[in-house]
């Protein structure tokens, strides 16, 4: 390895170890949420929840190594289409089959569905406001 | 996209942790790319092009198909 290399392969190992901590903080903060909250130590729980998260986007933008690099992101943006794509179909499906059979008065459709297709609904307009505010800066 | 990454990094013994690390990506990107699962940005691909003083035009061929 050359000189000049040595400083960017410390950035990789760096940025492996920034990730690794960041990883850990996010599932140790989890874990530690669902024992406490099985103890009934409520408060605590949600506290250390949160201080969970906040630590690990400390971690995040308290380093000045990229964590990820331009692949972790396409597979990101390649999750989050799949992931958009299946929520629509279930959406679409879901709410219309559920419409359905309630005209029809073939089935109660239970409120906890109907709550479940709302929150489907809300990640879509959520989608179309970050849309929208992404293609204005484009 | 098609590429000769590896042969590139072959003729200099790098392996894809080093290319990975003058470059600045990970090694699992580098092994990507050279895969053809992964087309690297443009920015990536100068990187690339300037760590083995080529042309892109050298490294990376376009597939445009039969159109």
């Amino acid at each position: 390895m050359t000189p000049t290399e040595t400083p960017a392969a410390n950035r990789l190992s760096e940025a492996r170890t920034y990730r690794r901590l960041l990883l850990g903080v996010v599932i140790g903060g989890v874990a530690l949420n669902v024992v406490l909250r099985y103890f009934d130590y409520s408060v605590l729980a949600e506290l250390t929840y949160i201080g969970a998260f906040v630590l690990a986007f400390v971690v995040w933008l308290g380093t000045d190594v990229r964590l990820f690099d331009e692949r972790d992101v396409a597979i990101e943006q390649r999750a989050s289409q799949l992931a958009l794509t299946a929520s629509a179909l279930v959406l679409v499906l879901g709410a219309s089959g559920a419409r359905l059979v309630t005209a029809l008065d073939l089935y109660t459709v239970p409120t906890v569905v109907w709550g479940a297709l709302y929150g489907y609904v809300a990640v879509f307009l959520t989608f179309a406001g970050a849309y929208l505010w992404v293609r204005t800066r484009r | 996209m098609r590429n000769d990454l590896r042969a590139h990094r072959d003729r200099e013994g790098l392996s894809q942790a080093d290319l990975a690390a003058a470059v600045g990506v990970s090694r699992q990107t580098i092994n990507s790319i050279e895969r053809e699962r992964y087309d690297p940005s443009l920015e990536l691909a100068f990187k690339l092009a300037a760590r083995f003083e080529c042309r892109i035009e050298d490294l990376f061929h376009p597939d445009f198909g039969d159109a």
